[in-house]
């Protein structure tokens, strides 16, 4: 039976998430990695590489090697965005028709949609090789703060992908869906999401099992890749300083050091000071490579990254006034996104809501786990069983259960290959090599080790013997088809808040499991039988809202406002256009988001056609215009003649989508020629 | 569940109810009572509950669902809520009526080119539309002013250089 699962398509990392017998959990791949890198690379060979080994490709085909689509998606080849983005990626973008941006890979081009659909592909098949069954309907997560045309150009990806898309909902609200209400009849909450290339800021009321989003503010240009730029400039000023090499000038040597920036940036969450070193960046006499390292302290970073992190405040103070609320209103702030990581994220953020921000669930899977709840409440042809009609839980592996002691941390410190932490754990969630060759194992950006590519590292892996409370849970393998029913019913994880103000937990916990590994070095709690089961919530019911006001235009180049940002969806609102001119027999109305009144300060969507009017006098014919919000937050729009009491064709050519048939098509016919390279 | 018959009744009937009988709240009711009540509503009528039911049972509930939206929106909000308690004394029962009597005035324009007649006055006229669209008003302004000279006796003209003029006392500073 084809099966509905939830996708995180993030800008760095996309994830699968599931429900089995009400227990949400993300999905692994083969290899164990539950992170696929939003990376599509095209090989010469005609294969089409997804993930981990795209993301390999980046220093060697650059050229071919297309990421962070994510920050560009849903966007017209005139925006601001793609207009910068334009010299500093390393692929070609260009214009298609109507506006549209396009990338070219090897004289081809595609359309944005068409390189997003190959990563959901991707996690399409890393589900269906985990589940056993075909999964043929999702939902697939954005950012709160997406647009009209980003939402439209997400959900056509999700198409593309052969994925009926269920439902495009807001990471901040998926995240909140996944935490769940704790214990108290009516609580507000805020969940504080900072990711790879996208801010999210969103405050919910959650009473009984209703979730009301109050307000959600966000920046599609502000997450953790700005501080890896920060910190390549400086990196780069330390090479002209030290070499007289000006890395800005070589784009390859530049993305050398954004990938050496984010590494550095990964490991400072956990240690004071770091060092990275390259002896290929800085080209010698006679090929000789000279060696550089850079060496950097945390405050040296938080002082770099302190104004990017500032203006997440911002942000969050527009959703607060959205709401009408003051920062302290709030019962519990959550944090979600990789970049939350950095302890500073966690202590600004303490600072400005005052009470510390809460990590229950990995930030990493959180979204995706969320997600899937969602998916499995919308999936139609569920049975809808008693359990189905209940909130699922989050599966063990995902929940970080406990700051971890800075002696824990020392032991699960990164660079973390999973089978490092494996030694605390009975069962490894991949079978345990005892020989790994770093250069060969998979490189995840936090994992990538500058001068270790030679070196072979030998870990002592421990058989399976060692005792083993939780064995059960631990052996939750990713890629076993049966998996058992979470096993511990009795302890549900408490809701713990750090216990010291600056956030510590190790990063890569979804591969490296080392919170639970922690875990299990507490003395081993009651069993689970004796403990009775936690009772069973409602399903859960989402109240999203519109993130942008949505308008028409009027004369004069203002905007009139039709539907205010913040209103819950799905929502309408009617409005009636007149002809202007005698024997008229066709409107134009340009509709735009965004909270200006000058029209052309906001994002304009593209242009309403109400086509089909009968000749007549000016002003004669009168059309009503329903603009509708749906559950999605994508704008349908249905026309009906007042006079004639005649619906009217009203058709909407939104800027820089190739959504026609023919389109849809063609870009259809590019993924059935482009097979993925199998798993594994 | 209510079945499509009952939603559909239901439905026809939101067009003789006010924003508090659909919420099914009193008209003293604070703002609490308004938020739980959207809750209850929601539960009731959001299209989410329908997943199971057929494609036109869900479409009628949301239907059902969007006036409810547009009664919490305007009951939650103190200014607007204000407004509307005093159009309903004057029998309003939506704050602003899809009803096209009330249609603002004709939002579809041509372009000034497009109106101009006269060779000179059309160039005048096309640097207006540009400015316009640049948001310069008063340059605009000063444009079709020329425009207007070449052809004074052009109505439709002069009617959108008074437009203009509104536009600029409205422009924020």
């Amino acid at each position: 039976m084809a099966v509905a699962v939830g996708i995180d398509l993030g800008t760095t990392n996309t994830v699968v998430g599931f429900v089995r017998d009400g227990v949400a959990a993300t999905i692994a791949d083969p290899g164990g990695f539950r992170l696929i890198p939003s990376v599509v690379s095209f090989h010469p060979s005609g294969q089409t590489l997804v993930g981990r080994p795209a993301l390999d490709r980046r220093l060697v085909d650059a050229a071919s090697t297309i990421y962070s689509v994510k920050r560009l998606i849903g966007r017209p080849w005139g925006s601001p965005e793609v207009q910068a983005a334009r010299g500093k990626l390393p692929f070609e973008l260009r214009e298609g028709q109507g506006a549209a941006t396009q990338v070219v890979v090897r004289g081809e081009p595609y359309s944005l949609p068409e390189i997003s659909a190959f990563v959901l592909r991707q996690a399409k098949a890393v589900a269906e090789a985990s589940i056993g069954q075909p999964v043929e309907r999702a939902v697939i997560t954005v950012p709160a703060n997406f647009n009209d045309l980003q939402r439209a150009a997400t959900k056509i990806a999700g198409k593309l992908a052969g994925l009926d898309v269920l439902r495009i909902l807001n990471e901040p609200t998926a995240a909140a869906l996944a935490y769940g209400p704790q214990g108290k009849e009516q609580e507000r909450i805020a969940v504080f999401d900072l990711g790879g290339g996208t801010f999210d800021i969103t405050v919910l009321d959650l009473a009984g099992n209703v979730f009301e989003v109050l307000a959600t503010a966000g920046d599609t240009a502000l997450g953790g890749d700005d501080i890896d730029v920060v910190l390549a400039e400086r990196m780069a000023d330390d090479l002209l300083k030290k070499h007289r090499f000006d890395a800005r000038a070589q784009p390859m040597a530049f993305g050398r050091l954004r990938i050496l920036a984010e590494a550095m940036k990964r490991e400072l969450s956990s240690v004071d000071q770091h060092t990275v070193s390259a002896d290929d960046i800085v080209p010698g006499d006679r090929g000789k490579a000279v060696p550089w390292t850079f060496r950097m302290t945390r405050p040296e970073l938080e002082w770099a990254s302190l104004g990017i992190v500032e203006r997440t405040f911002k942000v969050c103070q527009q959703a607060l006034d959205a709401a009408s609320l003051k920062a302290s209103d709030l019962d519990r702030v959550i944090l979600v996104g990789g970049a939350t990581r950095m302890p500073m994220v966690g202590r600004k953020v303490e600072q400005f809501f005052g009470s510390p921000p809460v990590v229950r669930i990995n930030p990493d899977e959180v979204v995706a786990l969320g997600a899937c709840i969602q998916a499995a409440l919308l999936d139609r042809t569920k049975q809808k069983t008693a359990e189905a009609m209940q909130h699922p839980r989050i599966h063990e592996r995902s929940v970080v259960a406990e700051m971890l002691t800075e002696e824990e941390l020392e032991v699960s410190e990164a660079p973390v290959l999973p089978v490092v932490s494996s030694a605390k754990m009975p069962a490894a969630p991949m079978a345990p090599a005892p020989v790994i060759n770093v250069a060969e194992a998979p490189s995840l950006p936090g994992q990538f080790l500058p001068s270790a590519g030679t070196k072979e590292l030998v870990f002592d892996v421990p058989s399976e013997s060692s005792s083993a409370p939780f064995e059960i849970q631990l052996q939750a393998s990713p890629a076993e088809p049966s998996r058992p029913k979470l096993t511990v019913p009795g302890v549900p994880p408490p809701p713990i808040r750090p216990r010291q103000p600056t956030m510590q937990y190790p990063y890569e916990a979804s591969e490296a499991p080392a919170p639970v590994a922690a875990k299990a070095e507490r003395p081993a709690p009651a069993p689970a039988p004796a403990a009775p089961p936690p009772p069973p919530r409602p399903a859960p019911l989402l109240i999203d809202v519109t993130p942008h006001s949505l308008g028409v235009e009027t004369v004069g180049g203002f905007c009139d406002r039709l539907i205010d940002a913040n209103t819950p969806v799905p929502c309408d609102r009617t409005r009636s256009f007149a002809t202007a001119t005698d024997n008229q027999t066709s409107v134009q109305v340009r509709i735009s988001q965004g909270e200006s009144k000058r029209f052309d300060e906001n994002t304009c969507l593209g242009e309403l056609e109400l086509a089909g009017i009968a000749p007549g006098p000016r002003g004669a014919t009168q059309i009503a215009v329903t603009f509708e919000i749906d559950a999605d937050g994508i704008l349908n729009v249905k026309a009906k003649n007042v006079t004639t009491g005649q619906e009217t064709v009203a058709r909407i050519q939104l800027v820089g989508a190739q959504d026609g048939p023919a389109a849809m098509a063609a870009m259809a016919a590019r993924q059935a020629a482009h097979p993925l390279a199998p798993l594994g | 569940m209510p079945s499509k018959d009952a939603l559909s009744v239901y439905l026809a009937s939101l067009e003789k109810r006010t924003y508090y009988d659909i919420l099914r709240i009193r008209p003293d009711a604070d703002a609490a009572a308004v938020k739980r009540a959207f809750h209850e509503f929601s539960l009731l009528y959001h299209p989410d509950r329908y997943v199971d039911s057929p494609s036109d049972v869900t479409a009628t509930a949301s239907e059902i669902y969007k006036r409810g939206v547009e009664a919490y929106r305007c009951l939650s909000r103190k200014p607007l809520r204000e407004r509307y308690d005093r159009a309903m004394g004057r029998g309003k029962l939506r704050i602003e009526p899809a009803r096209p009597s009330t249609v603002p005035p004709p939002l579809v324009q041509r372009t000034l080119a497009e109106i101009a007649r006269t060779p000179r006055g059309k160039q005048f006229a096309v640097k207006a539309d540009r400015l316009i669209t640049a948001g310069k008003l008063g340059d605009a302004r000063v444009q079709l002013v020329s425009a207007l000279q070449c052809e004074p006796d052009n109505a439709e003209l002069s009617e959108r250089l008074q437009i203009l003029y509104e536009a600029l006392a409205l422009e924020p500073p």
